[in-house]
């Protein structure tokens, strides 16, 4: 059964149907909701609640780009998990070290198909993405992961952000922008053909 | 330092969302300029190293039930037979309840200046209750023949009310006189309290409200039943 053949069938009411539709985007979601929140428990929670929701509006898409309807469903998830984090403060996810300080890597999220090294290097390279991602304002991380992490394109963006085209282009760019001069702090880190150049380009 | 323009058009060149002759434009300035060219390569690395973080795989599915999304099995066609009926009992009961509670009031409320006006009520003064005493007969005549006219009309018809054109009474009539309104009174009150809708209509409504109710719910669980 195709894509939209699927949708016709959810808009009717067909559950079976939207779970064939949930069970193809639930990597792409999960993802989404992990790197603009920057946490397991409330991306799961943020993903769940998106697909609920897609299911209970699903009689509202009307045609298009199916991924930038379901993407749109997950960023405002995501944006209603931050403002209840907001108002209700919780203890952060990561571990803590017998002295009660956060760890520094995040290994306890380890791959456990991975070499060490490789394992070591993936939590480091990810850590550090992540936290960078994390201290861009959420609009600007919600563009970057949807372009650049997810590989949308700036129409499929704009339509799952309800922003301008040429709001996209900008928020992009100084996402870019910021990403590359935290980036830089963890140059060691980086992968050798990464690695960013001269410190004054810009 | 580059304007934040220049990075915009670099980093849009780089998703290709240039036009044609804009890209043109902006590869011979990137060939001549080698910052404009640096730029570009930070960004490009910037998005690389983006597109490198690893995809991570949903921990559980997240596949929906029917009590998450809260849908309710298909009913049978006799199910809104059933729901338009007891609501539409329910509501005529209330309206059987308020009926019966509302018309004797407004029953009573009529009468009750002829009651004020008959029993000499509504005065303190003594003036006033020796023209209540004056006028008491003839008004608890007024009141027996507008009010009540078949349950009385045999006992006025026996004791006509002695009229008061003569001007003086003598005592031993005057009990007659004060007996007549108040047993007219007395034999009205029942009359007056009897609900216009009988309880048994009460009744009948109450049981096509149970009735339909236990319908009702019996159907959605047996509907439930099947749904799972």
């Amino acid at each position: 059964m195709d894509e939209t053949s699927l949708i016709q069938s959810a808009q009717k009411g067909d559950l079976d149907a939207f779970n064939t539709l949930i069970l193809h985007y639930q990597d792409t979601v999960f993802n989404t909701a992990l790197r603009i929140l920057g946490d397991d428990d409330m991306a799961e929670d943020a993903a769940q609640e998106a697909f609920i929701s897609a299911f209970r509006s699903i009689s509202s898409f009307r045609g298009g780009s199916f991924k930038a309807w379901i993407m749109r469903t997950v960023t405002n998830a995501c944006y209603d998990e931050l403002r209840r984090q907001k108002r209700r403060p919780t203890t952060p996810l990561e571990p803590e070290t017998s002295d009660g300080e956060e760890m520094d890597s995040p290994k306890w999220m380890a791959d456990p198909n991975m070499t060490p090294s490789e394992k070591s290097e993936a939590d480091e390279l990810e850590h550090a993405i992540q936290h960078c991602l994390e201290a861009l304002p959420t609009d600007f991380r919600t563009v970057v992961v949807l372009a650049d992490i997810q590989g949308m394109d700036y129409t499929e963006v704009a339509a799952a952000s309800k922003v301008p085209l040429g709001t996209i282009k900008s928020r992009l760019a100084r996402a870019r922008l910021r990403l590359r001069e935290c980036l830089r702090g963890f140059e060691e880190l980086l992968p050798a053909s990464f690695r960013l150049e001269g410190e004054n380009t810009l | 330092m580059k304007n934040f323009r220049e990075i915009e058009l670099l980093s849009s060149y780089l998703d290709e969302q240039l036009n044609a002759s804009e890209s043109k434009r902006l590869e011979t300035r990137i060939a001549a300029d080698p910052e404009l060219a640096s730029v570009l390569k930070d960004l490009r690395d910037t998005r690389g190293i983006l597109r490198k973080l690893p995809a991570r795989k949903a921990p559980r599915n997240f596949t929906l039930t029917r009590q998450m999304v809260g849908l309710k099995p298909p009913l049978p066609r006799a199910y809104p037979v059933f729901k338009f009926s007891t609501a539409f009992a329910a509501i005529l009961l209330v309206l059987t309840f308020a009926a019966n509670s509302i018309v004797p009031r407004i029953g009573m409320g009529a009468a009750a200046p002829a009651y004020g006006y008959g029993m000499g009520g509504g005065g303190g003064d003594g003036t006033a209750m020796q023209e209540a005493a004056t006028e008491a007969p003839a008004a608890a005549e007024m009141f027996v023949a507008t009010e009540a006219p078949s349950a009385d009309a045999p006992f006025a018809e026996m004791q006509p009310a002695p009229s008061t054109d003569n001007g003086t009474l003598r005592e031993g009539e005057q009990a007659p006189k004060d007996v007549a309104p108040e047993s007219a009174l007395q034999n009205q009150a029942p009359a007056q309290n009897e609900a216009p809708i009988p309880f048994t209509w009460q009744i009948i409504l109450l049981a096509v409200i149970l009735l339909s109710g236990l319908a009702m719910w019996i159907i959605q669980k047996s509907a439930s039943r099947k749904w799972q």
